[in-house]
């Protein structure tokens, strides 16, 4: 079967918009009585808008794109687990090391040499740290390298 | 008359030495980004923002900024075309045509120089059509009720996808999903807490910056960790200008009739850019046919489509800043701009605001100059930066974006939605639904739903009221025509698309 990727994506979407439509009718009437326009008659029509246009992806979907597999895959979930645990770690460790392990891991991973990959990193780090601490007084945290 | 004045004025604001630098510095950092692998201008835009709006820019400052970056990033995308016959950016593919058959016969240096004086003179046409057309239309526009409106953002997300697009469908799902975020948080008119799920940070409804970055930035990032093409692009040597004074008058005519066209397909919903440069090199060709030899490096092959895409740069500016209703990608990412700035967009900024829209177009202006200036000596610095690996250049990107949306509100709660909508903006450019209806969705949906209501309440919960009048009609059939259309004219026009960039005997 052909188009799975549309067909999938319209069957979720359709689960999406019924459970939006479904939430939107069960806010209690806003204070003051029902109008003509309330707070879920636009949600509503958005709802039966995407409905409408999920059933026919479903229906009629495009070509299948070629999606990755394997180790391409797998890169891209590391690629996203760094992005999420540097989001994690920003704060605790500080910018400059949080930033030199995220870059130099996803430089790392695009096919630089390790030690240009972390040496971009931590260069880019500082500068950025320099410019935005000193430069733009925006503060970015120090973490660990905090001095008191 | 009045509006020399008002120009005038621009010309004030925009000449101050503060925002004098901000121009120079955006035009700079446009080209560099146009010209950087993998960083078109919406992208360049989306990453800028977040910045300006944590640095505290003053309104006029950080538009002029960011539309200095989107003038600048038009410039830098022809650099590859010519260099590489790999387009920057989409409306700089027509330019591959003539401009690499050029660099081939080693003119490279020419086509590069004709390039920006064509871009100039295309975007000078644009803007001055902009301080031409865009008053007229904001007093026209003074005119539209809440019907109106309603009918013309339908209008705008239905031309979005362009006559060119793929599936129309994809883009009303696509700004239907949109809407549907905008929809989180407090509604406004009634105080109901909507879609937040009891969670504090959702009251106040998801940042659209958020959600631009990610769905640009990080999902770009995505799209070269998948395609692994990391490495850079060999070295590429520019040889020495050539070009006679006598050369560039012949193109005069060239760069009128290309700006014109770009300026209008510009201007016009549904068109844009890509199309401009299209038709301009297309009309060049059927007027010229025999004095040329198009597709084997005629100069004025490079001329028409860079007049084109400059001049409708300029004339996308004309809907969004009258209307407040962007024609594409980057001009939503602008819009962004405005609204974050607390500016509402439309007829009346044009009286309420009129600082920042005239010093904004005075700053094109200026822009454009800058531009030419900064192009043809520093040229062979853009061409050195072609060659920078996207496998430094991406995860920095992506650093910056980080940093940008970190210093807005200092909290990682938006880190891990950013990189959510990196996420799933990578699932669905990959399934081909485009992200910008997205953007547009979010942005529009608040004033959509308050036009709704509105009107509704104006007419007394008579629902026929939305396509009443005959503008509001004509706006509910040009969007079902766009609609409809590119299922009927889309695969032909792309196929003369495809044809005319295998016709010319280089292409690979």
């Amino acid at each position: 079967m052909t188009g799975l990727g549309d067909r999938f994506l319209g069957l979720g979407l359709l689960v999406l918009a019924v459970a939006y439509g479904w939430v939107a009718q069960q806010w209690p009437e806003p204070f003051g009585g029902a109008e003509t326009v309330g707070p879920e008659t636009f949600p509503t029509i958005l709802a039966v808008v995407l409905a409408a246009g999920s059933i026919y992806l479903m229906v009629k979907p495009d070509p299948d794109a070629q999606w990755p597999l394997g180790r391409t895959a797998l890169e891209l979930v590391v690629s996203l687990v760094v992005l999420v645990v540097y989001a994690l770690l920003l704060e605790p460790l500080g910018f400059v090391i949080s930033t030199t392990l995220a870059v130099g891991l996803l430089s790392w991973r695009m096919g630089a040499p390790v030690r240009s990959a972390f040496l971009t990193g931590l260069s880019s780090a500082v500068v950025v740290f320099v410019l935005f601490n000193f430069g733009l007084s925006l503060n970015l945290p120090a973490g660990l390298l905090e001095v008191n | 008359m009045e509006t020399l004045g008002f120009l005038i004025e621009g010309f004030a604001v925009a000449l101050t030495p503060y925002n004098l630098m901000f121009a120079l510095f955006g035009a700079f950092a446009g080209t560099l980004i146009g010209c950087l692998p993998g960083l078109g201008p919406a992208n360049g835009v989306a990453i800028l923002i977040p910045l300006a709006f944590a640095l505290g820019l003053p309104p006029e400052t950080a538009m002029i900024l960011l539309t200095s970056v989107y003038a600048g990033a038009m410039y830098g995308g022809r650099i590859s075309s010519i260099l590489l016959n790999i387009p920057g950016d989409e409306p700089a593919m027509m330019t591959c045509l003539d401009g690499y058959p050029m660099a081939q016969k080693g003119r490279a240096a020419d086509a590069l120089a004709i390039s920006a004086i064509a871009s100039f003179s295309g975007g000078l046409i644009g803007t001055i059509g902009l301080i031409m057309l865009a008053p007229v239309l904001a007093k026209f526009a003074l005119s539209f009720g809440p019907a109106e409106y309603f009918a013309l953002f339908l209008l705008a997300f239905a031309t979005l996808g362009g006559i060119t697009g793929k599936n129309p469908m994809k883009t009303v799902i696509a700004a239907t999903l949109g809407i549907m975020i905008s929809t989180v948080g407090i509604d406004i008119s009634t105080g109901t807490q909507r879609y937040t799920f009891g969670v504090l940070e959702l009251y106040e409804g998801i940042d659209f910056i958020l959600a631009i970055v990610g769905l640009f930035a990080i999902s770009e990032l995505l799209f070269f960790v998948e395609s692994r093409i990391g490495g850079g692009r060999k070295k590429m040597n520019v040889g020495k200008l050539t070009l006679t004074f006598k050369e560039i008058l012949t193109t005069i005519p060239t760069q009128l009739r290309g700006g014109v066209l770009g300026f209008i397909s510009g201007v016009l919903p549904g068109a844009g850019a890509s199309l401009g440069s299209f038709i301009s090199y297309t009309l060049e060709k059927q007027v010229l046919g025999k004095k040329g030899h198009f597709g084997e490096g005629d100069i004025r092959g490079v001329v028409a489509p860079e007049a084109g895409n400059n001049g409708a740069s300029s004339g996308a500016l004309v809907p969004m800043l009258t209307l407040g209703v962007p024609g594409s990608g980057t001009t939503a990412v602008l819009l962004a701009m405005l609204i974050s700035l607390n500016i509402t967009p439309g007829p009346l900024m044009f009286t309420q605001n009129a600082d920042i829209v005239w010093g904004v177009i005075a700053a094109l202006l200026i822009g454009n100059v800058l531009l030419l200036l900064l192009n043809i000596p520093l040229v062979g610095f853009f061409v050195r930066l072609l060659s920078v690996p996207p496998m430094y250049l991406l995860p920095i990107v992506t650093m910056v974006a980080f940093v940008g949306i970190y210093s807005i509100s200092n909290s990682t709660f938006d880190l891990y939605f950013m990189v959510a909508f990196g996420a799933v903006g990578y699932f669905l450019r990959k399934l081909e639904v485009p992200v910008v209806p997205i953007i547009l969705g979010l942005l529009l949906g608040p004033e959509m739903e308050k036009n709704l209501g509105h009107a509704l309440v104006l007419s007394d919960g008579d629902w026929s009221v939305l396509w009443a009048s005959t503008l509001a009609k004509s706006f509910w059939l040009v969007a079902g025509l766009s609609l409809v259309l590119p299922y009927v004219v889309g695969p032909m026009l792309r196929r003369r698309m495809n044809a005319a960039m295998k016709e010319s005997p280089v292409s690979d």
